[in-house]
């Protein structure tokens, strides 16, 4: 089993998880963490088949938690966990990302068909379609500041996109720069995520950290392995992938600490900044096992829950 | 039987012991002394001696009385020197508490410091790599200074061209004009002999 997508509910204190087979399970954290846990806190409280094929990628909005599989996206309200609010389906091949813009108040969604789709949350109706990608879309990004969309896919573009007129601002190919290169590994860009003027990307390339505003890469990362999330927090920055640890650098980059952790490879890793309950601030990942490891403090793993 | 005798005992018992062991059994003990003393029929010696040992009991009882006012006293002093040292603790425990959030606060503030640093490393490694602003405006304007002189040497060969041009177009058509002035005068000398001519022929 591999667990694909994680998401944080808003109130900070449930996680649900989706997995290959298409099950979202719910873990309550706030169980987990409180100091008379027992195993079965360790396990969901809440499974449920959400789509035929594996969900890919899990949103949280204020009150919905949104999943995406084979071409079609639901929307499950946190409230009532067993309720489907609102499927709505593309023809698309599998949807791998999701993410939202808040000012918009949309959708965009990164899938197979190398576009980029992008949904009016409150209606359900699709506002409009980002061209460009010559192969299919791993990861999303949204700048909010400045309004722009970044995705990155598997021709190894990374493309900024103004979300007003659609069209692509910027396209950064960054096998093509010799520092971050590796092409033994590919071209693939299946990691990315900004910060300000920010941007960490990665994949088949080494992870880099590059600075938007000159679009020239600052830091190299010298991390085996392909990675696939990766997360600023405070003054680190977070990143997994391939390889059984959680790898802490320095925006310098110089490798700080790797953890280990159960899953031999891992797929996603969530922070809960959600909640301002001290207990349930926790990073947790998970990859190619059923167990998704919680760290309560980022040194080390606290305990794991079961699929 | 045995459950009657029983209770007569304790019963007995309780009559003989009185009310308590130690100091009250003192001052009971004290009591009937004193009123055996003042009905006793025997002899002086024997009621000075019961009167002596009566003295030592009532030193004894004002003796213990003294201690445990003493103890008492101490119990007060130790009790409040307790709550003192309560409320000291209590005091420490918000104090250490305050601290902790105060030092939480700067570890997060140190942090942003740090990640702005780093930052700022990043972008000065990149700008490193770029040459120095100086150098180039200097480049720059020895190329200016050098796209001056030429157009200036460009413009006075074009003068001179100019020049050449004028003089050589005046001489050109001053010879024009010689040529049409001698062709005129052979001209005109030509129409005079044929005009003589033919006057000379009539």
């Amino acid at each position: 089993m591999s667990v694909f997508s994680q998401s944080f509910s808003p109130c900070g204190r449930f996680l649900a998880a989706g997995n290959n087979y298409g099950e979202i399970a719910v873990f309550s954290l706030s169980s987990a963490l409180s100091p008379d846990a027992t195993d079965l806190s360790q396990t969901p409280i809440l499974t449920f088949t959400a789509h035929e094929g594996p969900v890919f990628s899990l949103f949280s909005t204020d009150s919905h938690l949104l999943s995406a599989g084979n071409g079609e996206i639901s929307a499950w309200s946190w409230a009532e966990l067993i309720k489907r609010v609102r499927p709505s389906s593309l023809e698309i091949p599998e949807i791998n990302a999701m993410t939202v813009n808040p000012t918009e108040n949309s959708l965009v969604i990164g899938g197979g068909d190398n576009n980029i789709h992008i949904m009016d949350l409150e209606s359900g109706v699709f506002k409009s379609v980002l061209q460009g990608h010559t192969d299919y879309i791993h990861c999303l990004s949204v700048r909010e500041r400045e309004g722009e969309i970044l995705s990155g896919g598997e021709d190894g573009a990374v493309r900024i996109w103004d979300h007003r007129t659609g069209q692509s601002v910027h396209c950064i190919e960054v096998y093509k720069y010799e520092e971050c290169a590796r092409p033994q590994y590919g071209k693939w860009i299946s990691c990315l995520t900004t910060e300000s003027d920010w941007m960490l990307c990665g994949g088949g390339p080494s992870l880099s950290l590059w600075h938007l505003r000159s679009m020239s890469p600052t830091s190299i990362f010298p991390l085996s392995g392909c990675q696939r999330q990766a997360n600023f927090y405070q003054d680190m920055i977070l990143s997994v992938g391939e390889g059984q640890c959680v790898s802490h650098c320095l925006l310098g980059g110089e490798v700080k600490a790797q953890i280990p952790c159960t899953p031999h490879s891992l797929n996603t890793l969530a922070l809960n900044l959600n909640s301002t309950d001290n207990r349930v601030r926790v990073l947790t990942v998970g990859g190619s096992s059923h167990q998704i490891d919680v760290f309560t403090n980022l040194s080390y793993r606290t305990f794991s829950l079961s699929f | 039987m045995g459950a009657v005798t029983d209770d007569e005992v304790i019963r007995k018992r309780l009559l003989i012991d009185g009310d308590g062991a130690g100091d009250d059994r003192r001052i009971n003990v004290l009591l009937k002394s004193f009123t055996k003393w003042c009905n006793s029929t025997g002899s002086p010696e024997e009621g000075f001696t019961q009167y002596q040992r009566m003295l030592g009991t009532l030193a004894q009882c004002e003796f213990s009385m003294g201690k445990t006012l003493l103890v008492y006293d101490m119990n007060l002093r130790e009790m409040e020197n307790y709550e003192k040292i309560y409320t000291d603790i209590e005091q420490n425990i918000t104090s250490a508490h305050d601290k902790i959030s105060e030092c939480k606060k700067e570890i997060q503030r140190a942090k942003r410091i740090r990640k702005n640093r780093q930052e700022y490393d990043a972008l000065a490694k990149v700008i490193q790599q770029h040459p120095d602003r100086h150098e180039t405006l200097k480049q720059l304007e020895a190329l200016d200074k050098e796209l001056q002189q030429l157009s200036h040497i460009k413009e006075n060969v074009e003068d001179k061209l100019e020049l050449r041009k004028k003089q050589f177009h005046v001489l050109l058509s001053t010879i024009q004009e010689l040529q049409q002035t001698l062709e005129n005068d052979e001209k005109s000398e030509n129409d005079d002999a044929q005009e003589s001519s033919m006057e000379n022929g009539e």
